[in-house]
């Protein structure tokens, strides 16, 4: 289903002008520049080429530095002289360059910057590709990355306009938000006078919504990214896909006509629509039986080449189909399934912990086990401290000893904590900063801060109603509301917060819902009167996920519509498993 | 007005020149102009004179003195030389006066007699002293030549980025040359000079001979020579009274004259004149001034020309006279207009009138001509205003900055060659920023180029009152400039701790919003912790990590760490350089926090990342443990003390029976040891480390069913009761294909699952047999969804039957 857009739906921004200036500067830089006649991708060895400059378009990470040096260096001990250029994207940190100058390369390598932010991965999402924003940000606290997003705000705003009406929840969130304003501030003029294209934006942190994004994904490019993993809009289909000994790369957009009517679809329904699609096919197909010379030679001429193409689409997406029922439609998806929705519901938490640990006991999938754990903290305030312990040492048994690290991560992120025997703690907490400095204060606060991101899940799901009322069985093939895309059972907290915050324009009456969010200085409104704004353009909505976005959010917030458009930006987009991943201490 | 035309003079018999005077100097010279050394700067610029040089006769009893004045004549600034004997003093194009002393040394002085800076010529003029300079302007800037007493010239094209260019020997120069000077050409400086009857062009390659072409016979030597502004021309005086004038380039000629002078003249520019005076060359004309008066001279633009020329009947003229007459009220208005209209030539005579308006010194005569321009349009039904209305604006301009008190004489064409952006810097330079204000606001320039560029100025020009207190030059400061959009305080307070005022520097960073802005300086006044909260403050990394690398390199570590803990911002960004860069300095940090856990968790990572041998990991490990300990973490540290004993275990292991052990999980061990059929070490170990019982039993289960030890798993299954039932029996049977297994095991699964066991061996019949015994609803719908097609057909209707029966009851 393609959802079917109100008439009056707005027409989405061109987003191929991003596309465009980030080519044109990188064909700049690298052909104008440097001569780049052969590109190789940057892995830990040595480089074979024997070309007399070596040119590298990289991430701005330490660890590519490192690289980049003791290839240079190795060139100095064989006595050869190249040159070297390093060409930064979507910018340089001055760290990197103090890594080369620490390696003594500083001298030998000339440095550029590539300004490409921004991916429009499909007409209405655009990417930074910086997953490791999740855990720069939201582990190591590290804000580097901010400013980056504040540039690339600023670069959509002087492309497409002010955003009239800006709305926010988390911190940093917030931080962009206030980074963002004064970059338009020192840089006035650009956007003024503009016509506003995008009517609202609203800034999202995803620990303000972790729920949401553990969840098994059921709507089928969620699956697809789940079982297949998409990588910058496409998709590595195996063989057991492609029903050939090859494996396929498929660029997974709303140009894909077949996939364009499914992926926002429940996955009990995408079977019957694809045998239905067939089906059609096929009759298409059987129409030139009937047809006369010239009735097939415009067969042949204009439509062949479309069914073609349909036919060949069809068959990928069949066989992506069945390749995810053999993975998933086993008992244990099914029991999955019913775990996650048992620990949303909040009942039958010690079956559900049973079989969290059955599941470690197994050794299913360690970044599974994880997942499950992390969901029920989250939804369970944290976990009771007998469970908290036993399951971290069967994880540890099971997982092994590194993941020791992982636990103490995740405790930090707020994602796995351990329940604090009653609210006492925060009394505590309030009375000792009275008797003490402030320094003393901050140190205290640091160490329960663990304590303060504590979920407040189940109550913020009864004030927001994320869990719906059943009377017999939701239909998922007429949704009726973003719970679908959980199968019924669950309206993705994220999308829940946006909707009724536009619903509302602003915070007002959700304070309660702020508050167990803990993020009570942090919900923010900012709206300008701006009569240039368009109708139209008041219904498109930007929406930003500062630490990734989960295909089924995209699909949640497509569906809830109404008469608005939302456009996403995501700093990566993510699921569950690259969630945890990000949290894992992994052998190096 | 009939003679107006009075001061022009015929030269030839296509053009006039006429002079006109700017002013009536006041400046009470003591001295001739001829005892001193004189330099004016080109567009109505400065004059700067340096009293008493040395000169043989006069012995330097007296210390001279140089004085800048005005064009005007006002003075603007006196001071005594101290320095050594100047040769030679020039104005470069930012208005800086450049003084050449003998000794190769050039001086660089601000209009207002402040000195700026200096630099030197070159080592080996040293000793062979300056005997002449030049200062000359090309489109790079103002360069300095000059001719050593070694008859050698060194150059610099622009004093602003020093680069020397030592020119080439030209042969056979054993004296001074007569004459030289500088030409451009090509973008580059060249020298041409005269030795005799010969010329020589210098480049920094070569030295060539060349010969003006057409010169006339019998020259024995040139005694002066003189480029135009423009380079674009040359004029050279010989001994003989001949003057031959022709391109730069020397490859054509344009004129000759003989003035039967032979006594070579003092300066010549284009123009020769009279007795005690100083000659300007300018774009247009020449300025002289002497030293009562100051006067320009320069040839009748074409459109004064065409309108004032006695009895001409330009358009322009024409509505110049029907104007006059109109005021008279005079019919003849009408006539002189219908002539103009006849011909159809309104529109020109109108620009004509706005154009000889331009070229106007009088605020009269401008007035009377832009009146007649005025007049003109009225009868014009679409001539574009801009053209008038600029004009009016530059004229005001220029009358107020040709005023006795700001004395800049500038010519419409000067100006608009200037353009008025270098017009207001140089306003500024003289101080006079209300003017310069003015101007902006009437001419409705942007802020950011326009006044607020021009206040910025002037607060730079406050921080330097030395005698005003810091709080009140704050606050004035402040109070003038608000927050004016392109202000940049961080520029003036970068000026203040200039002057070697700090304080003010930072109350005036106070003001600036922007709080990157405000890093950098603060960083050089050596406020490095200011400046770190201020990076913090801007949000931005990099910033914040200059800042950090300062601290670390100025302050001891104690200090740095110190600093750093109360920025938590700041030291996580140092902690994830550490992470990567610098191990140890990580560590430290740690601990001077006191952060056991952290330390521990580092010691855990350095056990399997840092470390190869086992011991080393063991005692990593046993670090680990402690830090933990003091963490009270004891959940982590009796899992570090776990790991110990595991890598021992492990490395035993792999010492007694071969394989590959270490690094394996605990659970991974205990499945390897019964792979390799080690059931009684994996008992051992699972009693050690207390593996629970339900996990055991997954465990074996799964390791047996892999090695398909049916027997074993058979007798394992009844060594006691299963603690996770006999349903998992059944599906790991059914996982490893061995249907015949499993159905063992499925009768042994208790009635809660024995419809899931039932199912899952494919015995659906049974199943159903069993859900209706249950009478569990649940039961039987998920039998029913396991009826496939017709096989099934009769345990379908069973089970529906049975639903009918429950729902009946």
């Amino acid at each position: 289903m393609a959802f079917p857009h109100r008439p009056d739906a707005p027409e989405l921004p061109d987003f191929s002008m991003l596309k465009r200036l980030a080519r044109d500067q990188l064909i700049y830089l690298l052909e104008q520049q440097h001569e780049v006649d052969k590109l190789y991708k940057v892995e830990n060895k040595p480089a074979l080429s024997s070309s007399e400059q070596l040119c590298f378009l990289v991430r701005p990470r330490i660890k590519n530095m490192r690289y980049i040096a003791s290839l240079v260096n190795a060139d100095k001990m064989a006595g050869r002289t190249r040159k070297y250029k390093v060409i930064f994207s979507p910018q340089k940190f001055y760290a990197c360059e103090m890594v080369l100058e620490e390696e003594g390369v500083y001298g030998d390598v000339s440095c550029d910057e590539w300004a490409f932010s921004l991916l429009p991965l499909d007409v209405d999402l655009l990417s930074m590709e910086l997953p490791e924003f999740f855990r720069d940000y939201f582990l190591e606290g590290d804000q580097r990355w901010i400013n980056t997003l504040a540039q690339a705000l600023h670069l959509l705003s002087t492309l497409y306009g002010p955003f009239p009406n800006c709305y926010g929840i988390g911190r940093c969130a917030k931080m962009s938000y206030e980074l963002w304003k004064r970059l338009e501030e020192e840089e006035d003029g650009e956007t003024k006078g503009r016509r506003p294209e995008i009517g609202h934006i609203f800034l999202l942190d995803r620990d303000v919504d972790f729920v949401t994004a553990l969840c098994s994904q059921v709507v089928y490019e969620g699956l697809v990214d789940d079982t297949f993993r998409i990588k910058c809009g496409s998709v590595d289909f195996g063989p057991e896909v492609t029903s050939s000994d090859k494996s396929l790369k498929v660029l997974l957009n709303a140009e894909d006509k077949v996939f364009n009517e499914i992926r926002n679809e429940h996955f009990s329904n995408v079977f019957g629509f694809l045998s239905q699609k067939a089906r059609n096919l096929q009759a298409q197909y059987d129409r030139r039986r009937g047809m006369d010379i010239k009735q097939m030679k415009n067969f042949v001429s204009q439509e062949l080449k479309g069914l073609k193409q349909e036919h060949r689409l069809l068959s990928l997406h069949i066989g992506a189909c069945e390749s995810i029922m053999k993975k998933k439609t086993k008992q244990d998806f099914q029991e999955l399934i019913k775990t996650e929705h048992a620990l949303l519901e909040g009942f039958n938490i010690r079956e559900s912990t049973s079989y969290i640990e059955e599941h470690i006991d197994r050794q299913v999938s360690p970044i599974e086990s994880l997942r499950l754990m992390c969901l029920l903290s989250i939804t369970e305030n944290g976990l009771i401290p007998k469970d908290y312990r036993s399951l971290k040492t069967q994880y540890l048994q099971s997982y092994g000893p590194e993941h020791l690290l992982t636990f103490s991560n995740l405790r930090r992120a707020g994602l796995l904590t351990e329940q604090a025997p009653g609210d006492t703690l925060t009394a505590v907490e309030s009375k000792v900063s009275k008797l003490v400095t402030d320094k003393a204060a901050g140190k205290i606060t640091d160490a329960f801060s663990s304590l303060a991101k504590r979920s407040n899940f189940r109550a913020i799901s009864k004030k927001l109603n994320l869990i719906p009322r059943v009377d017999g069985e939701y239909d998922l093939k007429v949704p009726r509301d973003m719970a679908y895309v959980f199968s019924g059972a669950y309206v993705p907290l994220s999308c829940r917060i946006i909707e009724q915050v536009l619903e509302r324009r602003g915070w007002q009456g959700l304070d309660e819902v702020v508050r167990l969010l803990n993020c009570s200085e942090l919900a923010f409104t900012d709206m300008t009167k701006d009569d240039k704004a368009s109708s139209e353009s008041l219904r498109l909505i930007l929406v930003v996920f500062l630490g990734g976005c989960t295909f089924s959010e995209i699909s949640a917030l497509r569906f809830l519509g109404r008469g608005y458009r939302f456009i996403f930006l995501t700093t990566a987009v993510t699921n569950s498993a690259r969630l945890m991943e990000a949290m894992s201490e992994v052998k190096a | 007005m009939d003679c107006y035309t009075a001061n022009w003079n015929p030269l030839g018999d296509s053009a006039f020149y006429r002079k006109y005077e700017l002013y009536s100097m006041d400046w009470d010279l003591k001295e001739e102009l001829r005892d001193c050394l004189v330099a004016a700067a080109p567009y109505g610029g400065p004059i700067a004179l340096l009293r008493n040089p040395w000169r043989k006769e006069k012995p330097a009893s007296a210390r001279p003195v140089l004085e800048i004045y005005s064009a005007s004549g006002m003075p603007l600034a006196s001071l005594l030389w101290k320095s050594g004997p100047v040769v030679s003093l020039g104005w470069s194009a930012e208005e800086e006066l450049l003084c050449v002393q003998e000794d190769g040394v050039v001086l660089v002085y601000g209009l207002h007699g402040d000195f700026r800076r200096h630099f030197s010529m070159g080592n080996e003029v040293l000793q062979n002293r300056v005997l002449d300079a030049r200062i000359f302007h090309t489109e790079f800037g103002s360069g300095v030549a000059i001719l050593t007493g070694a008859h050698r010239f060194t150059l610099s094209a622009n004093v602003g980025d020093l680069k020397l260019r030592r020119m080439p020997e030209v042969p056979g120069l054993q004296s001074a040359p007569s004459c030289w000077t500088t030409v451009c050409q090509d973008r580059v400086a060249h020298i041409l000079l005269a030795v005799g009857p010969d010329l020589y062009l210098l480049d920094h390659a070569a030295c060539s001979a060349v010969t003006p072409p057409g010169l006339a016979p019998g020259v024995s030597s040139f005694l002066q020579m003189a480029v135009s502004f423009t380079y674009r021309h040359l004029a050279l005086f010989t001994d003989t009274g001949y003057i031959w004038m022709g391109t730069a380039s020397l490859k054509e000629k344009l004129c000759e004259f003989n003035c039967n002078i032979r006594a070579p003249p003092k300066q010549m520019v284009w123009f020769v004149l009279d007795e005690d005076s100083y000659l300007v060359p300018e774009l247009d004309g020449v300025r002289v001034f002497s030293r009562s008066t100051h006067e320009f001279l320069h040839e009748v633009p074409v459109a004064s020309e065409e309108i004032f020329k006695i009895a001409s009947m330009a358009p322009g003229a024409l509505l110049l006279e029907a104007q006059k007459e109109y005021e008279k009220e005079s019919q003849k208005a009408d006539e002189y207009l219908r002539e103009i209209q006849e011909l159809g030539q309104l529109p020109q005579a109108v620009q004509q009138c706005i154009e000889a308006a331009g070229h106007e010194h009088w605020p009269d005569m401008q007035k009377s001509l832009l009146r007649a321009a005025s007049f003109g349009k009225c009868f014009l039904d679409r001539f574009p205003p801009d053209s008038f209305v600029r004009m009016c604006q530059d004229l005001r301009v220029l009358n107020a900055i040709r005023d006795y008190h700001i004395g800049i004489p500038l010519t419409y064409s000067q100006y608009k060659q200037l353009t008025i952006q270098v017009l207001l810097d140089r306003l500024v330079l003289r101080r006079l920023y209300p003017l310069a204000i003015q101007i902006c606001e009437y001419l409705r320039l942007p802020e950011v180029q326009g006044v607020s560029r021009i206040l910025a100025h002037w607060a730079c020009y406050k921080v330097q009152q030395k005698d005003v207190s810091d709080e009140d030059v704050a606050r004035a400061i402040n109070q003038k400039l608000g927050d004016t959009p392109g202000v940049s305080y961080s520029d003036i307070a970068a000026r203040a701790y200039g002057c070697g005022r700090t304080e003010l520097a930072i109350k005036l960073l106070e003001y600036e919003p922007r709080s990157g802005e405000q890093v950098p300086l603060l960083l050089k006044m050596k406020r490095s912790k200011l400046a770190l909260s201020k990076a913090i403050e801007s949000g931005d990394t990099d910033l914040v990590f200059t800042v950090l690398l300062h601290l670390k390199n100025e302050l001891n570590r104690g200090d740095f760490f110190m600093t750093l803990r109360n920025q938590p911002m700041a030291l996580s960004l140092y902690r994830q350089f550490c992470k990567h860069q610098e191990l140890e300095t990580l560590k430290d940090l740690y601990n001077q926090d006191d952060n056991h856990q952290e330390l521990g968790s580092f010691h855990i990572r350095a056990s399997y990342a840092a470390e190869e041998r086992i011991e080393g990991r063991v005692a990593a490990l046993q670090t680990a443990a402690d830090a933990f300990y003091k963490a009270k973490n004891e959940f982590a540290a009796k899992a570090t003390e776990d790991q110990m004993r595991l890598l021992r275990l492990q490395r035993r292991l792999e010492d007694e029976l071969g394989g590959q052990f270490l690094d394996l999980s605990l659970h991974d061990t205990v499945t390897t040891l019964i792979l390799s059929g080690q059931n009684k070490r994996a008992e051992q170990l699972a009693r050690d480390f207390r593996i629970p019982d339900k996990r055991l039993w997954w465990l074996k289960l799964t390791a047996l069913a892999d090695l398909e030890d049916w027997e074993e798993l058979e007798k394992f299954s009844k060594s006691k009761k299963s603690p996770i039932g006999y349903l998992p029996f059944v599906e790991i049977c059914m996982k490893q294909h061995n249907k015949y297994e499993a159905k063992k095991y499925a009768s042994r699964v208790g009635p809660e699952q024995k419809v899931k066991a039932l199912l899952l061996v494919g015995d659906v019949a049974q199943a159903a047999d069993v859900a209706i015994e249950h009478r569990n609803e649940t039961e039987m719908s998920l039998v029913l969804s396991h009826c496939t097609g017709a096989t099934d057909g009769a345990t379908a209707d069973k089970i529906q039957r049975a639903r009918a029966q429950a729902q009946k009851k």
